[in-house]
């Protein structure tokens, strides 16, 4: 009697046990391997762009090992340097040589409107991890964004900062030569006054300026009560040393990937940095998915907005290939990947639309005592 | 001016013959016989004729031989130990130093002593039967070996019956780990433990007896051995003490009987004391402090062993359990109290009702102060703690008064409530209703920190006044008042909640109190197990819906966490959150939330907007929205 109730203790236990568990089907691996190429800046000044997006993606094939007919995905990885030149260079021999079925980028707006200038001859998918300007999916078919755009962007900030932080003058800066610093700069602007807001200044920065210190005075004189800075992080870090050595505190906003590159690059800037608002990707501290919990633990440590979206973005294209007859099917690859509906990312679902749209939340991160602070996140 | 012996029989053994020079040298220049023990007792009477005086110096055995000789011939003795020894030198003080030693050996002022003789066998300082953990240890011992030697032996420890007897034919049966049988108790650890002014020629001995019955209890007698400085009043429980011209011990197995460290004799022993049987050479300082301060008698200090139904607790197993039990003599009071607190009568009906319609009254006026009178009106705790007892010693007639008392108090209480219900002609819900109608776990650990609380408080009279903080902490009338209020508005969700309260407050006294009693030692010697196993089971079906309840506060409080930060952008208008209030109405869960932005927010928004929240957020929620807007 005492053996029968332990057999069926231990029954018991093993039926809640698997009902904990989501059960995977175990996979027998094919034998052929998928080649998926990966272009990003992993030198330069934009690295941890590269490095930690890798990390990302190397989750996510961790999580997902074999594709669900069994094919195992071969990673192609290639340095643009963030160069548009590079990054169309890598792409074509992505692929005409190797034979890639898709690409993923971390590459910024610049380099990724490069290349969407080739896709459509290329045929071949291309994933935008990082590239937020909206025209890198204009008028072509095969350039996906995974991040936000500009657009969703540029209107949440300026609504933030006038609904939440309850500004009425702004001084915005823009980087001339960036055609997503120039964009957002421009979305930004255009919501805020939409919204009754005053700009005081719209000012556009050449590459590495120079007497920083005599434009921040001008700007000082119209007294704005925020600087938004969609700038490169050397520039914000540039005029936030400035602001200190002028003694003045206006509150600052800087836009998506800028806080992921200080806490990844410039650590020892953290402190200078305090207080400095930015919309992005990911928190640890926001809510997370249970997809988001388990790629948080697969990852082994805190990521920043670069690893989130490597783990996200190749989720969704092994995704997209398993819904596939055949995964290294580019065409098939990239309908899939356009329509891709309601997919669990790490702090919400994505969607991403037949034009190559993606539809994700963001967030609004701020640095604090040296740390990276969740603010609000933006559905 | 010391006195000296004019001559005296030097007893030795070959390996103390040496120390002859240090006594025929000394001051007092007396005629120094030497002679070897085993010659003395070879022919005793030829040795010691004309011999007034003694000096022995060798092992133990032969200092006892020479007492015993001492005892029958009456010659004083001088002893010098031929090393160290010990538990010599702690109960007699004699000098380590050859020449000091010499020199009180030949004093002429020998104190007279008693002989304490067990089975015959002289006993100097200790005889030792069974194992008695710690007492025989020196007083001035260090924490850590007290600590060591005492945790070593915790699961060590199993009683048997033993029988002890007194000159003054008083006759003890118990149950002990061991005993040990001494002369004087000074510099033991069984002084730290005994209060007593026991001498060395007050006509007579004292046995202390070892009966931890449980681990806890012997726990509980390390930590006051580990603390030296406190002088308690009382004997240890788990130690009983006798002191007697004579003590007879018989075991229930017949075991060895240690003499000052030798296996000497086995059980049945029978100890006694020949008063100022021997004349020793002892120092001055010790005669003065083990000298009968008054005229000593026989005393007996067994409350704390086992008896009754306990002997047979004590015998069933080989070792002690955890938690102590006792038998019904051993807290007659506090039983009667119970006993009585079981039992129903006119106050306990007429305070239910007033109790009751106070709860009510405060429930509809919403008023704590008010409920707060009625809790402390209440007199349902007492059959409560009642039951918790009768359950954790399976007295079947106080589980069933307990119950029936509280059968009829809940019956009243429901009833009270009722009448007044329907006497009132408006039906609010009021806050303090609606805080009785979701009860969860934690009201479940309430009411267990309740439950022990009442238990502890019940079982000192010291603290009996906490009680009302208890009653007041798990309130059981006005959850009842509630539930009344149900029948009475025919709403029997709104009774179901209620009283699922009740129940919860209920189970839990009653199984944190009977717990509460087993670990203060409450629990009979002889246990049924069957009334308590049922009362766990009913706290398990009670957690099933308060597990849910408590799953809901958790996620209402994730929920209303995390809506803090969630801001939507429907139709390029931005939504801010404000308050969001997770609710369940009908099975559903609601979000009543405020909602804070600039522009006007269409049915179409609204839409986009509900889209947006079940997306991203798992289960269905229906939303109620106030809308704030931005000038």
């Amino acid at each position: 009697m005492k053996f029968l109730s332990l057999r069926l203790l231990l029954v018991v236990a093993t039926a809640l046990s698997a009902c904990g568990y989501e059960q995977q089907p175990a996979i027998t691996p094919s034998g052929r391997t998928i080649n998926v190429g990966i272009i990003a800046p992993f030198s330069g000044s934009d690295f941890a762009k590269g490095e930690d997006g890798l990390k990302g993606v190397k989750t996510a094939i961790k999580m997902q090992p074999l594709l669900d007919n069994g094919d195992r995905i071969e990673l192609i990885v290639r340095d643009d340097q963030d160069d548009p030149d590079k990054a169309v260079k890598a792409l074509e021999e992505l692929v005409k040589t190797e034979q890639v079925t898709a690409v993923v980028t971390f590459s910024s707006s610049g380099p990724v409107l490069a290349m969407a200038g080739i896709a459509k001859a290329l045929k071949t998918p291309i994933l935008a991890a990082l590239a937020t300007h909206p025209d890198v999916t204009k008028n072509n078919g095969y350039v996906s964004q995974l991040c936000f755009d500009n657009v969703f962007q540029g209107q949440v900030a300026a609504l933030f900062v006038r609904d939440e932080l309850l500004v009425d003058r702004v001084a915005v800066f823009r980087t001339s030569s960036s055609f997503y610093s120039r964009n957002l700069a421009i979305e930004f602007e255009n919501k805020f006054t939409s919204l009754g807001g005053r700009t005081t200044d719209s000012i556009a920065l050449q590459e590495n300026p120079a007497n920083i210190a005599a434009l921040l005075n001008g700007v000082r004189e119209k007294d704005p009560e925020l600087l938004y800075l969609p700038l490169a992080a050397s520039d914000v870090i540039a005029i936030i040393q400035e602001l200190d050595q002028m003694g003045w505190k206006p509150r600052l906003m800087t836009s998506d990937g800028l806080l992921a590159t200080v806490v990844s690059q410039h650590k020892e800037q953290l402190g200078l940095l305090d207080g400095l608002l930015a919309t992005d990707f990911f928190h640890h501290y926001s809510q997370r998915t249970k997809f988001g919990k388990r790629a948080t633990k697969a990852y082994k440590g805190r990521g920043t907005s670069y690893g989130a979206l490597g783990v996200e973005g190749f989720a969704i294209l092994l995704h997209a290939m398993n819904r596939c007859h055949d995964p290294a099917d580019r065409e098939c690859v990239n309908r899939q990947i356009r329509s891709t509906t309601d997919f669990e990312g790490l702090i919400g679902r994505i969607s991403i639309d037949s034009d190559g749209k993606a539809h994700r939340p963001l967030v609004i991160n701020a640095i604090k005592n040296n740390k990276l602070e969740y603010i609000v996140k933006v559905y | 001016m010391e006195q000296y012996v004019s001559k005296a029989l030097f007893v030795h053994t070959t390996d103390t013959e040496k120390l002859l020079d240090r006594l025929q040298n000394h001051k007092s220049q007396a005629a120094i016989t030497p002679v070897l023990i085993d010659t003395l007792l070879a022919d005793p009477q030829k040795v010691l004729k004309d011999v007034d005086h003694v000096v022995v110096c060798g092992p133990l055995e032969t200092i006892k031989a020479v007492l015993k000789l001492a005892y029958k011939s009456g010659f004083s003795v001088g002893v010098m130990p031929a090393k160290p020894h010990k538990e010599l030198a702690r109960f007699y003080n004699f000098p380590r130093n050859p020449d000091a030693a010499a020199d009180l050996a030949l004093r002429a002022d020998p104190v007279t002593v008693d002989l304490v003789l067990c089975n015959g066998h002289p006993v100097l300082s200790k005889a030792i039967i069974g194992d008695i953990p710690l007492l025989d240890a020196p007083a001035d011992v260090g924490k850590l070996r007290i600590l060591l030697t005492g945790f070593r032996r915790i699961f060590n420890i199993k009683l048997i019956k033993y029988r002890f007897a007194t000159a003054g034919e008083r006759q003890i049966v118990t149950a002990a780990s061991g005993c040990m049988i001494f002369h004087h108790h000074k510099g033991s650890m069984a002084a730290r433990l005994v209060e007593d002014k026991s001498a060395v020629a007050d006509g007579f001995a004292s046995a202390v007896i070892s009966a931890p019955i449980s681990i806890s209890k012997y726990i509980f007698f390390l930590l006051r051995l580990l603390n030296p400085t406190i002088r308690h009043e009382r004997i240890p429980d788990a130690i009983g003490y006798l002191k007697s011209r004579v003590i007879e011990i018989e075991s229930e197995n017949e075991l060895d009987v240690l003499i000052d460290g030798e296996k000497c004799t086995r059980t049945p022993v029978r100890c006694e004391v020949k008063p100022s049987a021997l004349r020793v050479n002892i120092t001055p300082a010790l005669a003065k402090k083990i000298a009968p301060a008054e005229p000593a008698r026989e005393r007996i200090e067994v409350d704390h062993l086992p008896r009754g139904k306990e002997l047979l607790k004590a015998g069933e197993k080989e070792t002690i359990p955890f938690f102590s039990y006792a038998s019904e003599e051993r807290f007659q009071d506090l039983f009667a109290a119970l006993r009585e607190d079981a039992e129903i009568n006119r106050i306990y009906l007429v305070l239910m009702v007033l109790s009751t319609m106070l709860a009510a009254t405060g429930l509809y006026l919403d008023s704590a102060s008010v409920i707060i009178g009625a809790m402390l009106l209440a007199p349902l705790m007492a059959p409560i703690v009642a039951l918790a007892m009768g359950l954790v010693r399976g007295e079947e007639e106080m589980i069933k008064k307990s119950m029936l008392k509280i059968m009829i108090g809940m019956a009243i209480a429901l009833l009270a409530s009722t009448t007044i219900t329907l006497l009132f002609p408006h039906k609010p819900v009021t806050g303090e209703m609606q805080a009785r109608l979701n009860p969860t776990l934690l009201d479940m650990a309430v009411a267990i920190v309740s439950g022990i609380a009442a238990a502890y408080s019940k079982s000192f009279k010291e603290i009996i006044q906490s009680l009302a903080g208890v009653a007041i902490a798990v309130a059981l009338v006005p959850p009842l008042a509630v539930a009344g209020t149900g029948i009475g508005w025919a709403d029997f969700n709104f009774f179901f909640q209620a009283f699922l309260l009740f129940s919860t407050n209920l189970v839990g006294i009653i199984i944190a109190a009977a717990v509460t009693f087993r670990v203060l030692g409450y629990s009979p010697a002889i246990r049924s197990k069957r009334s308590l196993g049922l009362v766990f089971l009913i706290l398990v079906l009670i957690g099933v819906p308060l597990y849910a309840s408590y799953d809901r506060i958790v996620e209402k409080r994730i929920m209303e966490k995390n809506w803090k930060t969630e801001r939507f952008l429907v139709n390029g208008k931005y939504i801010i959150i404000e308050n969001a209030d997770l609710r369940w109405q009908g099975g559903k869960r609601v979000v009543v939330m405020e909602i804070i932005l600039r522009d006007v927010m269409t049915r179409e928004d609204m839409n986009a907007f509900k889209r947006k929240i079940d997306t991203h957020f798992p289960g269905k929620f229906i939303i109620r929205a106030k809308t704030v807007y931005i000038p």
